[in-house]
C-alpha cells in the first residue's frame, strides 16, 4: 500500500514527461542535423574522405559521384524524417557482388561520423543518425 | 632507477615504450572499426573494461586485418598492490589471443603472489554496432600461479585452473541524453579464488557459474564512463571473498593510445576487510 502512495505520483510524473518528450515540440532529426544544407555538406565532406582512401574509392570507380551524392543526401534526409523520399534502388541490390567486407563498411561509417563532427552536427543528432543507419549493415552485406 | 621500481613494472614500462613507439610509427595501420569498439585491456588480458571481459575483440582490427595491444595496469588497494602487464592480438576480428602476468604485492601481510594467464576469445556472431543482438563471443582463460604454497595453505585445491565464459556486448545509439550506451554481460564458469591469485577450488566447493556486467556511457566518441560488477565464487572458508565493483573512465586519445582510471571496491581479500582503491591502465594499440 505504501508503494502505491509513493509510486502513483511518480508514475504520473514520468508519464507526463514521457508525453512531453514525444510531442511535436521535439524537432525532427532532420532539423537537429541542420536540414538539407548541412546534410549536403556532410555528404561532400564524407566523399572527400572516401576519395583519399584507395581501398574504398575503388567501389566508386563506375559511379557518377554527383548523382551518388544527391541520392545519398536524399536517403539521409528521408531516414531523418525530412521532406524527401528516397526512390533509389534498395541497399542490397545497390551493393550486390561488390566485394564489400566489414573493414570497408566500418571505414565508410567512420568517414560519415567524422564528416558529421567536422560539419558541426550536434553529438545527439550524430548518434541518432548512426543508430538509424546501423540496421542497413544487413542489407548492404546480404548480397556480397 | 631499478632499485626504486620493481622488476615487473620496469619490464612493463619497457614493453609499453616499445609498443608506443611502434604504434606511432605505424599510424596508418590502424584497424577499420570505430574508435573505442575494442574496449580497453581488462586485468586478465582480454579486451573488456577493467574487471571483466567484453564480447568485443581487442584493437580496432576488422575483417582481413590484424591488431595488437600492450597494456600496463596497476591497482592501489588498502593492503595490496596489483600490477598487470598484458598483450593481446586480434586476428580478422574473429579470434583474440591474450597473455597477462598479474603480480599482487601483499603490502600488509608481506610477500607477493604472481600468476600468468593465457586467453583466447572467439567472436561467435554479430557486431557491437550493427547487429540487433550485438556481438557474442566465447572465451577461455588458463591461469597458472607461480607459487601456490600460500593459496594452498589457505585451503585452495589447485595452483592452476581454467575459466570459460560467454559474453555479449551491444551499443545502444542515442540512449541517454543523446549519448551512446554500451551494455555488456558475461557468464563465467570458474573455480578461481580472487581471480586465481588465491588458487583454485577450496573447502567450500569447486566450479560454479558467475555473472559479470557493465555499463558504459560514451560522453563523446572518445570518452566512456561507467561501472562494472563481477560476481565471484567464495570457496575458501579461511579467506572469504566478495564480488568486485568499479566505477571507471576510459579515454581514447586516438586508435593507438587509451588511458583508463577507475575506483575499485573489491571487498575482503585474504582475510583483510573491504579493499578499496584506485586503478590506472595505459594501453597501446598497433
Amino acid at each position: 500500500m505504501r508503494f502505491h502512495r509513493c509510486a502513483t505520483p511518480l508514475l504520473m510524473a514520468l508519464w507526463l514527461t514521457g508525453c512531453a518528450a514525444q510531442d511535436a515540440t521535439q524537432p525532427s532529426l532532420y532539423t537537429q542535423l541542420g536540414g538539407m544544407q548541412t546534410i549536403d555538406r556532410v555528404v561532400e565532406n564524407m566523399l572527400y574522405r572516401v576519395a583519399d582512401d584507395p581501398e574504398v574509392v575503388v567501389f566508386f570507380a563506375n559511379t557518377n559521384i554527383d548523382h551518388f551524392a544527391e541520392a545519398f543526401a536524399t536517403q539521409l534526409c528521408d531516414i531523418s524524417d525530412g521532406p524527401c523520399q528516397y526512390e533509389g534502388p534498395p541497399m542490397d541490390r545497390a551493393h550486390q557482388h561488390m566485394g564489400i567486407n566489414d573493414a570497408h563498411f566500418n571505414r565508410v561509417v567512420e568517414y560519415l561520423a567524422d564528416a558529421m563532427a567536422e560539419e558541426g552536427v550536434p553529438l545527439a543528432a550524430q548518434n541518432e543518425l548512426l543508430g538509424r543507419l546501423a540496421p542497413l549493415y544487413d542489407d548492404v552485406m546480404r548480397l556480397q | 632507477m631499478s632499485t626504486f621500481i620493481p622488476k615487473a613494472t620496469a619490464n612493463g614500462m619497457r614493453l609499453l615504450i616499445i609498443a608506443l613507439g611502434l604504434s606511432i610509427s605505424s599510424s596508418s595501420l590502424a584497424g577499420s572499426r570505430l574508435i573505442g569498439t575494442g574496449g580497453v585491456g581488462a586485468i586478465e588480458g582480454a579486451a573488456g573494461g577493467g574487471l571483466s571481459p567484453w564480447a568485443v575483440l581487442t584493437s580496432t582490427a576488422s575483417e582481413q586485418e590484424f591488431g595488437a595491444t600492450a597494456t600496463v595496469s596497476r591497482a592501489w588497494l588498502d593492503d595490496y598492490r596489483l600490477t598487470v602487464e598484458a598483450a593481446s592480438a586480434n586476428i580478422y576480428d574473429r579470434v583474440e589471443l591474450s597473455a597477462a602476468r598479474q603480480t599482487l604485492d601483499l603490502e600488509t601481510l608481506g610477500g607477493e603472489l604472481e600468476q600468468t594467464i593465457v586467453g583466447a576469445k572467439v567472436r561467435l556472431f554479430g557486431d557491437v554496432l550493427y547487429h540487433p543482438w550485438g556481438i557474442w563471443s566465447a572465451g577461455v582463460q588458463h591461469k597458472n600461479l607461480a607459487d601456490d604454497s600460500t593459496p594452498k595453505a589457505l585451503g585452495a585445491e589447485h595452483g592452476q585452473g581454467n575459466d570459460v565464459y560467454l559474453s555479449a556486448s551491444k551499443l545502444v545509439f542515442n540512449a541517454v541524453a543523446g549519448r551512446n550506451l554500451l551494455l555488456n554481460a558475461t557468464l563465467r564458469n570458474t573455480n578461481a579464488n580472487q581471480g586465481g591469485l588465491l588458487g583454485f577450488g577450496g573447502d567450500n566447493g569447486g566450479r560454479e557459474w558467475v555473472a559479470e556486467g557493465s555499463l558504459g556511457l560514451f560522453l563523446t566518441p572518445k570518452w566512456v564512463v561507467g561501472m562494472e560488477y563481477r560476481q565471484k565464487p567464495d570457496r575458501l572458508s579461511a579467506a572469504r571473498e566478495d564480488d568486485w565493483q568499479s566505477l571507471y573512465s576510459a579515454y581514447f586519445f586516438n586508435k593507438h593510445v587509451s588511458l583508463t582510471a577507475a575506483w575499485l571496491s573489491l571487498g575482503d581479500i585474504a582475510g583483510l576487510p573491504s579493499q578499496n582503491g584506485a586503478y590506472a591502465s595505459l594501453q597501446a594499440t598497433f
